[in-house]
C-alpha cells in the first residue's frame, strides 16, 4: 500500500473529529460516505486490521517530510533575515514596510509548513474539498514549538561574534572570580588588571617559597638520608600504596634527575661556548 | 607528617615522588660540597619538587603536560643540540603568541596576561580563558606542594 492512498483515506477519516486514532479508522467505514472518498475507505476496510499499522507508517513518514519541509522552512526564514537585514541598511525602505515585511514572515513561518505541504498536494485537494483539514490539524502542534525554537535561534543568527564574545567573557569572569577565592586578600580588589596583578604576586610568592624551601631541604637532606630511605614506607602510605607508588614513581623521577643533570652539563657547556666566542 | 587520609590525593602522591627523588639525587652526592654543588644541588631539587609535582597532577592539566615535556626534553635532547633547538623552540613560541587573534582581545591586559603566561609553564599560546582555569589549578598545586615540603622540612628538622 503506498502513501497516496492512506492520505486519501485518511482525509475522509478526518471528517471525524479524532482523526488518526486507530479507533477512527476502525469507525470509518460506516462513518465515511462522502464522496468518492467511500470507496478507497471500503478498500481500506476490506484491508482490515492490516491497514492500521500500514496508517501508522505513514503518518510517520509524513511527519518526517513536514519536518523535512519546516527544515526548509527555517532556511528560508534565516534568507528571509538576511534580505530584512539587507534592506535595513537601505535608506529607502521605510520602516513600516521592514515591519510589514518581519511580520509577513513571522506569521508565514509557523504556517510555512502547512503552505508549503499544501502546495505539494494540490492534486490531493482537487480529489476532495475535506482536504486540508486533518493536514493543519497535525501540524497545528509543530509549528509552535517550531517558531520558539527558531526564535530562540534568531538572536544567534543575527550576531554570532558579539554572543560568543559574551560567552568567553563571563567565562573569563567566572574564572577569575575563582581565581579571586583563590588568592587570599584579592576579593577586596576591584578592577581586572589590579586583581591580576595580585595574581602574579600571589604566584610569583608561591614560586619563590617553593624555591627556598627547596633551598632548605638541600641543607637538611645531607643530614637525613637514612630517614629518607625509611620514609615513604613507615610514615607516609600504607604498603600497598606504597608499593603502587614505586610503579609509578620510578620511571618519572629518575628520568628527571637525569634529565636535570644534563641540563646543568649543559647549561655549563652553554656559558663556556659563550665566554669562548 | 600525618598518615593521610586519602592515599590517591595529590599532595601524597607529589610526597611519594618527591621523596623518592630526593633519595636518588642524595645517592649522587658528592662527598665535598663546594658552593656551586650547593646550587646545583639547590636547583635539582626544585626542579624535582616541580617535576613530580607534575607528575603527580598527570597529562589532564596544561601546565603539568608543559613541565613534563620539558623534563623529558632535557632528558632526550643534550649538549649543544639541544641549545639550538631550544632556541628555535623560543622563537617558534614568541611567533605563534604574536600570530595569536586572541591577543587585542583583552586590551590593556596586556602585560598581565604576558607575565602570567611566562609564570605558568605552557602558558605561551593560550587564550586568556585557558590561561585563567590553567592559573587556578596550578596555584592550587603550588601551595600543596609547599605545604607538603614544609611539612618534610619540619619533620626532618626536627
Amino acid at each position: 500500500m503506498d502513501p497516496p492512498l492512506v492520505n486519501e483515506a485518511s482525509f475522509t477519516a478526518a471528517a471525524n473529529p479524532s482523526s488518526y486514532s486507530l479507533a477512527g479508522l476502525l469507525s470509518f467505514p460506516t462513518s465515511g460516505g462522502s464522496g468518492g472518498g467511500g470507496d478507497l475507505g471500503l478498500r481500506m476496510g476490506s484491508l482490515g486490521l492490516a491497514g492500521g499499522d500500514d496508517l501508522e507508517e505513514s503518518t510517520v513518514t509524513e511527519q518526517s517530510r513536514s519536518r523535512y519541509e519546516n527544515g526548509g522552512g527555517k532556511r528560508k526564514r534565516v534568507a528571509g533575515n538576511c534580505f530584512i537585514d539587507g534592506s535595513s541598511k537601505l535608506a529607502s525602505s521605510s520602516s513600516a514596510d521592514q515591519d510589514l515585511n518581519k511580520s509577513n514572515i513571522k506569521r508565514a513561518k509557523p504556517s510555512g509548513s502547512v503552505h508549503e505541504s499544501g502546495g505539494s498536494r494540490t492534486e490531493a485537494e482537487a480529489n476532495s474539498g475535506t482536504n486540508i483539514k486533518p493536514v493543519e490539524e497535525k501540524s497545528k502542534p509543530e509549528p509552535p514549538k517550531d517558531y520558539i525554537h527558531v526564535r530562540a535561534r534568531r538572536g544567534q543568527a543575527t550576531d554570532s561574534h558579539s554572543l560568543a564574545e559574551r560567552a568567553r567573557r563571563e567565562k573569563i569572569s567566572e574564572r577569575m572570580k575563582i581565581l579571586q577565592d583563590l588568592v587570599p586578600g584579592c576579593n577586596k580588589v576591584i578592577g581586572k588588571a589590579l586583581v591580576l596583578d595580585e595574581i602574579i604576586n600571589y604566584v610569583q610568592s608561591l614560586q619563590h617559597q617553593v624555591e627556598f624551601l627547596s633551598m632548605k631541604l638541600e641543607a637538611v637532606n645531607s643530614r637525613v638520608t637514612p630517614a629518607i630511605e625509611g620514609f615513604p614506607s613507615k610514615d607516609l602510605t600504607p604498603a600497598t600504596f606504597d608499593a603502587n607508588g614505586m610503579v609509578y614513581g620510578s620511571q618519572t623521577p629518575r628520568e628527571y634527575a637525569r634529565g636535570l643533570q644534563t641540563e646543568w652539563l649543559h647549561m655549563q657547556i652553554g656559558s663556556g661556548f659563550e665566554r669562548g666566542t | 607528617m600525618k598518615t593521610p587520609t586519602n592515599p590517591s590525593s595529590i599532595k601524597t602522591r607529589f610526597a611519594i615522588k618527591f621523596l623518592q627523588a630526593m633519595k636518588k639525587l642524595n645517592k649522587k652526592r658528592s662527598s665535598s660540597p663546594s658552593m656551586a654543588d650547593k646550587q646545583r644541588r639547590c636547583r635539582l631539587i626544585r626542579a624535582a619538587a616541580c617535576a613530580s609535582m607534575a607528575s603527580a597532577v598527570g597529562t589532564r592539566r596544561a601546565w603539568s603536560r608543559a613541565v613534563l615535556r620539558k623534563t623529558v626534553n632535557n632528558h632526550q635532547y643534550h649538549s649543544v643540540i639541544n641549545n639550538r633547538r631550544r632556541i628555535t623552540r623560543r622563537k617558534r613560541v614568541v611567533m605563534m603568541r604574536r600570530g595569536n587573534p586572541r591577543e587585542g582581545h583583552s586590551g590593556n591586559l596586556g602585560e598581565e596576561d604576558d607575565i602570567l603566561r611566562g609564570l605558568v609553564p605552557g602558558g605561551e599560546g593560550m587564550d586568556f580563558c585557558r590561561l585563567l582555569s590553567e592559573t587556578a589549578h596550578y596555584v592550587k598545586c603550588l601551595r600543596a606542594q609547599i605545604q607538603v615540603m614544609t611539612n618534610i622540612l619540619d619533620h626532618y628538622s626536627t
